[in-house]
């Protein structure tokens, strides 16, 4: 009963926070999948390079916009290379061997930022303060409102609108939503494989990059593993909510990340201990009743097929 | 004719992680760690192997068997009167016992088959990304309790003061005992059928095999063996945390696996080896190590070349480094005759 | 008439098994070629091979002369060849304009599109009067129309299709069959694979038998009432 008294308004705010920048890298990864059949392990370190550009530009005095532009432009050119070096060979292969393929990439993105933070600073981590004044707060009706919270609705609702415009009212989104159902029958009919997948790897660097700037708000040092841990959250959510279509992988990442805001808030820390393991035994239970996923439709077409 | 090709299929690996034994043995105390890990690796992804390369499953789980035994193992072997200063909310039973190093190596693999077993009938009804992603929920709900319940174990803190029976001999033939197992098993009826799955499931059901009993097996078997593995590594280290058993381990397990090539004893004992071996290279490598010149490498260039080295692999021989095929001389002799025309 | 497809010798392999052996086929332009023969003859796999759905192991395909060969499908579709794929294999869950708008993709130039559009659904006006529906909940002859109409839009050249009766009430092959008589006259090219032999022989300017993956006959509708034949070609190994 604890737990629910201590739910207040000022806790459901900052769980919306966190279920909105989950939400956003459930797109990410949705997007990908959608068209390559790929669950992308190594999106957590695309966020990760996006943060460290933030520190560094922080570091080098850029303005905030300067800052985040730049974080873009990374992130942006990143996944690009990505998708040309390690996706486009592995496009035909099986999901495992994708799959382990991207940790390894994760690894390396990883190994990298530590080899690089420990040479040049000399510790495990920098800070990046040019983003931080977002985390400032605001008080809105007795509530304290963090500017990076309204600025991730904010962002999750437009991206989410343009995302649906894109994909509901022009021909390349016809042909993305063609792709993710039936690749092939998409590529006899004339729509080009490596246009549908650059551009869904664009669309899911963008809000990685993003998701950089939400993130690095609210905890501004930035370290190797920047994202790891929220990334596979993410993962388990996204496949809970269905990792097969968009809709139900962004609301599968949004719930987990509600979830989490609420129970981190309400709960004091001696208590939430074995939180984890409560958290993980329902995905399981979840899994074995829905295998196709929480928010999907009995179907379990793609899943099984992995 | 079934005994020389399972002579011929058996031998190579056997001989391979006999060599790495033997070179290991007659280096320094230093060194022998290097080969001992190596060969303590050979036993974690050959126990993987068992279930992944033989249903085409991905597990994250594994590792959580690993733990299992390695924590079983290790708090039953630590000296009684050691245990009271160490581990002090210990329940009495643990507390009050200590066994010897075979007891505790075969308990340890009763432990991971038994934690297997009971994870393994619900989960394996399950397929694809449910199934990575449920046995992961199991890997965390593992670390979980292990990294929290000090009744059973050390908690967040250190397990210490375990006896190093893992040496060179131990490692060797704990490696090699694995791998018997393992392809024991994949000449058996049970695990031909499990491959039968994996490369048609609709018409591995079709005549009549039980997918499900079938990852069943497999499943718990690998549980076995890699609680047995987590022994070894106990054993080997002296000490464990929950962390040293958890998602690095999980993910370094899985890459060696498919970079040596997932669907082959064979391909796990080398991918094994080769990314062991690499990175213990780079680790003498960035404190100076002679190869016709002094290579010094900075510090942390370990991880990045093996991680570039696991993904080229990956991105260029997707089927791994043996092409998941196991040993045998005709591939030999096709692959030189490759290279003569090539 | 010059050659727009040409077939010389092809040759695939699914591992060790030669599905398709020594097959060589012309269409000129303007006609309708038949493809007939039992299942896994190895017809479904010469259409895939043209598409550049399968790699090909030995002879060559060319287009209007230029060679096929390594090309992905989407080129092979934007080079003026159209697959309307067995089981025909339209998107459930979009709308049926949205499925016939997808066609867009393999044409060679944008200009006319709605005209065409326009054209193909007067050839079939289940397309347009079912324009918003979800594809999925079409019946399987209205499925198989869309899935032709979709094929046509992209104004191929050459259109290719696999077993388009299959499964379908002896009316809506009518419909069908009767389509394709139009679409020839609207100047495409067509190379029909199908399992009703005698119709096809008889409807086709030519039609070539295939069995174990080799051409066994070459038939006019002339042969159409020749049974003994086609029977004798169609078991023999």
């Amino acid at each position: 009963m604890t737990v629910i008294g201590a739910v207040d308004a000022q806790n459901l705010v900052d769980a919306l926070g966190l279920g909105a920048i989950y939400g956003l890298m459930a797109v990410g990864i949705g997007l990908v999948f959608g068209v390559l059949r790929l669950v992308n392990f190594a999106y957590g370190q695309l966020i990760m390079a996006g943060a460290f550009t933030l520190a560094y530009a922080s570091r080098a005095g850029w303005s905030t916009w300067q800052a985040i532009l730049a974080c873009f432009g990374v992130v942006i050119a990143l996944s690009l290379v990505m998708e040309v070096t390690v996706f486009r060979p592995l496009r035909t292969r099986s999901p495992a061997v994708m799959l382990v393929a991207t940790f390894a990439v994760s690894f390396l993105l990883q190994s990298i930022a530590l080899l690089v933070v420990l040479k040049v600073q000399g510790q495990v981590g920098i800070p990046a303060s040019t983003v931080a004044q977002l985390a400032q707060a605001v008080t809105i009706g007795g509530v304290d409102v963090r500017k990076v919270t309204i600025v991730a609705l904010v962002v999750a609702i437009v991206a989410l609108s343009g995302l649906a415009l894109l994909l509901g009212k022009t021909t390349v989104g016809l042909q993305m939503r063609a792709a993710a159902t039936d690749f092939t029958t998409a590529r006899l009919l004339g729509v080009s494989a490596n246009r549908v997948i650059t551009l869904a790897v664009l669309l899911a660097g963008v809000i990685a990059a993003a998701v950089a700037v939400l993130l690095t708000a609210s905890q501004s040092y930035v370290t190797s593993d920047f994202a790891l841990h929220d990334m596979i959250i993410v993962l388990v959510g996204v496949v809970v909510g269905g990792i097969d279509r968009l809709w139900t992988a962004t609301l599968g990442g949004f719930a987990i990340g509600f979830t989490r805001g609420v129970i981190n808030g309400a709960l004091p820390t001696d208590k939430s201990v074995y939180l984890p393991s409560a958290l993980f035994a329902l995905v399981i239970l979840v899994l074995i009743l829905r295998p196709a996923g929480l928010f999907a439709g009995g179907r379990s077409s793609v899943v099984d097929r992995v | 004719m079934r005994w020389t090709r399972s002579l011929s299929e058996l031998a190579p690996p056997a001989l391979l992680v006999v060599v790495v034994g033997v070179v290991g043995s007659g280096t320094s105390p230093a060194r022998q760690i290097d080969f001992q890990t190596a060969l303590v690796s050979v036993a974690i992804v050959v126990a993987l192997y068992v279930f992944v390369g033989n249903s085409g499953v991905l597990s994250f789980g594994q590792i959580s068997f690993a733990a299992v035994g390695g924590y079983a193992a290790g708090v039953m072997t630590v000296p009684v009167e050691l245990k009271v200063g160490t581990l002090p909310a210990l329940a009495p039973l643990l507390r009050d016992h200590t066994i010897g190093n075979l007891p505790s190596l075969l308990l340890a693999a009763a432990f991971g088959a038994v934690y297997a077993a009971l994870v393994a009938l619900p989960l394996m009804r399950l397929s694809g990304l449910a199934a990575g992603i449920a046995t992961f929920a199991v890997l965390e709900i593992t670390h979980n309790i292990l990294h929290e319940w000090t009744k059973i174990g050390p908690g967040a803190g250190v397990l210490s003061l375990v006896p190093e029976t893992t040496g060179m001999l131990q490692a060797t033939l704990g490696a090699l005992v694995v791998m018997a197992i393992a392809y024991g098993y994949q000449r058996t009826r049970f695990g031909r059928q499990l491959r039968a799955t994996r490369e048609d499931p609709a018409a591995a059901q079709a005549v009549g095999i039980s997918v499900h009993r079938q990852r069943l097996i497999a499943f718990t078997l690998s549980g076995g063996l890699s609680g047995f593995a987590g022994a070894l590594y106990v054993h080997q280290i002296g000490s464990l945390t929950a962390d040293q058993l958890y998602l690095e381990l999980t993910f370094l397990s899985l890459a060696m696996l498919v970079v040596g090539g997932a669907t082959s004893l064979w391909g796990a004992v080398v991918g094994a080896l080769a990314v062991s071996g690499l990175d213990s290279f780079l680790g003498q490598a960035e404190s100076g190590v002679n190869i016709g010149f002094t290579l010094n490498l900075p510090t942390g260039t370990r991880l990045v070349a093996v991680g570039a080295v696991m993904a080229l692999v990956l991105v260029l021989r997707p089927t791994g480094i043996t092409g998941g095929r196991e040993f045998s001389l005709t591939w030999l002799r096709q692959l030189r005759r490759k290279e003569r025309t090539a | 008439m010059t050659a727009l497809l040409e077939l010389d010798e092809l040759e695939v392999r699914y591992g060790a098994v030669a599905a398709v052996r020594d097959v060589s086929i012309g269409v000129k332009e303007g006609e309708i070629v038949g493809l007939i023969g039992p299942n896994g003859a190895g017809k479904s796999t010469t259409l895939h091979a043209i598409m550049g759905l399968v790699p090909t192991k030995g002879g060559s395909i060319r287009l209007r002369g230029s060679t096929l060969a390594g090309k992905p499908p989407e080129s092979v579709a934007r080079l003026g060849i159209a697959l309307v794929p067995e089981g025909r294999r339209i998107f459930p869950q979009l709308t049926v304009d949205e499925n016939l708008r997808l066609g867009l993709a393999g044409r060679r130039s944008r200009s006319g599109a709605e005209e065409d559009i326009d054209a193909v659904q007067e050839l079939f006006p289940i397309v347009r009067e079912f324009r918003r529906r979800q594809a999925g909940v079409l019946s399987g002859g209205q499925q198989q129309q869309l899935a032709i109409a979709r094929a046509l839009v992209a104004k191929p050249d050459l259109l290719l299709l696999d077993e388009p009766s299959l499964g379908l009430a002896p009316k809506i092959v009518d419909v069908v069959f009767e389509a394709l008589a139009e679409i020839r006259r609207r100047g495409v090219t067509v190379l029909l694979v199908e399992q009703r032999a005698q119709r096809t022989v008889a409807f086709a300017d030519r039609t070539y038998l295939m069995s174990n993956g080799e051409i066994r006959l070459t038939l006019t509708p002339d042969d159409a009432g020749d049974t003994d034949r086609m029977v004798a070609a169609y078991f023999a190994s």
